[in-house]
């Protein structure tokens, strides 16, 4: 029994991710809530939220790979890159979003396998440096093939999704494409963890010579961690693909990368509801300066353009600095220790 | 009762004499205050909105039309053009978007002709988006339209072929693209010109003491490098260490001001910036004098001209498109009519471009094709000739 009252009579209940039946509720109404979304709000928060769904997608994708197995990883953003090209041209080639996104998807997958082949031998900083390099390969690969093949220079026109024929490039249609995607990962980047895959990844990034001791296939989990992590890549790449509606390398760089794995860090890299918190958190903070800004400027303030651009990236990065300062282990620690110290009020934690 | 017939009579007079309340119109702008060129946006936003600000004052004021210029920050990002977009299009209904690179253009020249806006760019195009029927336009030809005039005038000062070497990065489609264009140019008048090599380097390198070596092994006449600032300021240093002195040939994104802020200007001595709006330091410029009495803030430069021939077309545009449709019907459909049906000359412009006319078999302006330049000429910044360059025909390449 735990100190709140909360009791289970059998293991399958208490190994459940929503424990109690309230937050099974709490789950609904978030859903419910989500799906209401695009009667009430206007194309740009649908179009936030769209971006916020496909960054969430490649975050958990990192998670996978670098929160669940330690691998470090980045190159994320070639990663999206390969899916969002691989999705423009199948797109192009008239098949429908649902044979795209999950095609985008393994294509990503067994690319993502080369790069993980250095994996067995490397780790850390060295195994850094050989992401570094699938993220510095991407761009030049593209441009090296021949034109017809993925755009080279230009880059590539995506067809607008449909489904049963009603388009899906709106607002809100773009908007439940990436809830419906975002809502599958959250729910495998849940799960993973307790699964015996989910456990050998645990294994490999706490010892992975002991892990090799146990048994566990070291090598094939450490290339495994890769292609799962590039799944959840070549899906936010497709999705990201469709929004756009245009593909060029200078969308996928290595700002980016680094970028996924901020929000990952300030989330909090070795929970599930990390990239959730760091990602709703970063954006938030973020686009809410930005619009703050452009509201400013709009309104014929005094201040120029560019000291009002300028102060909201500070402020964002003062902002980051000060959640990992104060919880550097990530805003998900940080809401653990509060969800406890709430559960037991008024007994202390310890 | 008569006294009181009067006295509505009176009421419904004054009320009817008062001003007309003008039809009012947005025309949405990109900015980037926060990407690669945001320490210039202040200048060009500048530019954009002085220009605004006087033709509302002067001209929609008699028309009845009054602008409101919206500025969003894209980042010079796709993404936030792709995401903020929509949201454009559906509250602020614009009639004219003025964009700012390729960001808007690969993102936005797909959805254009779904959503009737039509959408002018400052910055030049690139021979990769030469397509038919777009609804996305530039006040200026290719980069490589603009080398072309200005190679076309050293050339006939030199009298004999002009040996043209490229340094450039494949890490950019546009300025691959450059590159391409020129060599087009070369192919199309071989007894006029010839590319005598192209190397390839870094977008920002350290040095390009060995490319530099390799292209003036063949004698060049003058350099192209039309890609980033770095480039040029390594280019320069390059031929210092080399004891050489080529001209190098620029564009406006990584020009003579921009490589001024890195180098003194006497390591330029003889360097051109091609473009083909009025060079900020031309004598007599009336785009100039109106930046100067509208002006908020900024100061008068490269960007600010670029931004104001960018505000000055779409604002006559408008006044074509009042004509036809009228002032209460205007819309991007009208905009678009406008501006393919209707040439604009050089004096409606206000200097600030060559007389332009567009068709819809490119995004860029068509006909007779001019271009100018600016050369670092004792230590200073001046305009070559306040003459326009003629253009040579150039083939899609």
């Amino acid at each position: 029994m735990r100190p709140t009252g909360i009791w289970f009579d059998s293991y399958a209940r208490e190994a459940r991710v929503l424990e109690t039946h309230r937050s099974r509720i709490w789950l609904l109404l978030l859903l419910a809530f989500l799906l209401c979304v695009p009667s009430f709000a206007g194309a740009w928060f649908l179009g936030e939220m769209t971006h916020l769904f496909i960054t969430l997608i490649a975050v958990y994708g990192l998670f996978v790979t670098v929160g669940m197995a330690g691998q470090i990883n980045i190159a994320q953003s070639a990663f999206v890159g390969v899916g969002a090209f691989t999705a423009a041209k199948l797109s192009g080639m008239g098949l429908p979003f649902w044979l795209v996104v999950p095609s985008a998807a393994l294509v990503t997958g067994l690319v993502s396998v080369v790069f993980a082949l250095p994996a067995a031998r490397v780790r850390g900083f060295y195994l850094a440096l050989t992401t570094l390099a699938a993220q510095v390969m991407f761009p030049i690969v593209i441009l090296a093939l021949p034109m017809s093949w993925l755009g080279g220079l230009v880059g590539m026109p995506v067809t607008p999704p449909s489904l049963f024929g009603l388009s899906l490039s709106t607002p809100a249609g773009f908007y439940y494409l990436g809830l419906g995607f975002v809502v599958i990962a959250v729910w495998a980047a849940f799960n993973l963890p307790r699964s015996r895959f989910g456990r050998a990844l645990r294994a490999v990034h706490d010892n992975d010579t002991a892990a090799g001791v146990l048994g566990i296939p070291v090598t094939r989990i450490k290339i495994e961690s890769f292609f799962a992590g590039a799944l959840f890549a070549g899906v936010a790449g497709a999705i990201l693909a469709y929004f756009l509606q245009f593909v060029t390398v200078s969308s996928f760089t290595l700002f980016t990368s680094v970028w996924y794995l901020g929000m990952l860090i300030v989330g909090g890299i070795h929970s599930p509801l990390g990239p959730i918190l760091g990602v709703v958190f970063v954006t938030l903070i973020q686009e809410g300066l930005h619009s703050a800004a452009n509201a400013l400027l709009q309104s014929g303030a005094a201040i120029g353009g560019g000291a009002v651009f300028a102060l909201s990236s500070v402020a964002l990065a003062v902002c980051i600095l000060v959640a990992l300062i104060f919880e550097p282990r990530g805003l998900a620690h940080l809401w653990h220790t509060a969800r406890t110290g709430f559960r037991l009020w008024p007994f202390p934690r310890t | 009762m008569r006294l009181r017939m009067l006295i509505a009579a009176g009421a419904a007079a004054l009320c009817l004499s008062g001003p007309v309340s003008a039809e009012t119109y947005t025309v949405s702008a990109s900015a980037d205050y926060s990407g690669p060129f945001a320490d210039v946006m202040p200048n060009a936003m500048a530019g954009l909105q002085a220009v605004v600000d006087y033709w509302n004052a002067e001209v929609g004021k008699d028309l009845g039309v009054d602008v409101n210029l919206k500025i969003y920050d894209m980042r010079y990002d796709s993404s936030v053009v792709a995401k903020t977009w929509p949201a454009i299009l559906s509250s602020d209904e614009p009639i004219i978007h003025l964009g700012f690179g390729s960001p808007d253009l690969v993102t936005l020249m797909g959805r254009l002709p779904n959503d009737k806006v039509p959408m002018l760019l400052g910055t030049a195009m690139v021979g990769l988006v030469w397509k038919e029927n777009g609804w996305h336009f530039s006040i200026r030809p290719t980069y490589s339209h603009e080398f072309a005039g200005l190679f076309t005038h050293m050339q006939q000062d030199k009298g004999a072929a002009l040996k043209i070497a490229a340094i450039s990065t494949q890490n950019q489609a546009g300025f691959v693209d450059q590159v391409n264009g020129v060599k087009k140019l070369a192919e199309q008048h071989p007894d006029r010109f010839s590319v005598t090599s192209v190397q390839w380097s870094e977008t920002s390198p350290v040095s390009l003491t060995a490319q530099v070596r390799a292209a003036l092994a063949d004698s060049p006449d003058v350099m192209l490098v039309g890609g980033t600032t770095a480039q040029v300021i390594a280019a320069s240093k390059a031929m210092e260490e080399l004891g050489q002195r080529v001209p190098i040939v620029a564009s406006t994104h990584n020009g003579l001001y921009e490589v001024a802020k890195g180098i003194p200007l006497a390591q330029l001595e003889g360097s051109y910036s091609a473009f083909s709006f009025a060079a900020p330091g031309k004598k007599n410029l009336p785009i100039r004098d109106v930046f100067e009495k509208y002006k908020k803030d900024g100061s008068w430069g490269l960007i600010t001209a670029q931004a104001a021939a960018q505000a000055i077309l779409a604002l006559r545009v408008l006044e074509n498109a009042v004509a036809t449709v009228g002032a209460d019907k205007v819309d991007g459909q009208a905009m678009y009519d406008a501006l393919m049906a209707h040439e604009y000359t050089e004096e409606q412009l206000l200097g600030a471009l060559p007389t332009l006319d567009y068709d819809t078999t490119a995004p860029f302006p068509v006909g007779d094709i001019q271009a100018t330049a600016e050369v670092v000429r004792g230590g200073e910044i001046v305009p070559v000739q306040d003459d326009w360059f003629p253009v040579p025909m150039l083939e899609k390449w």
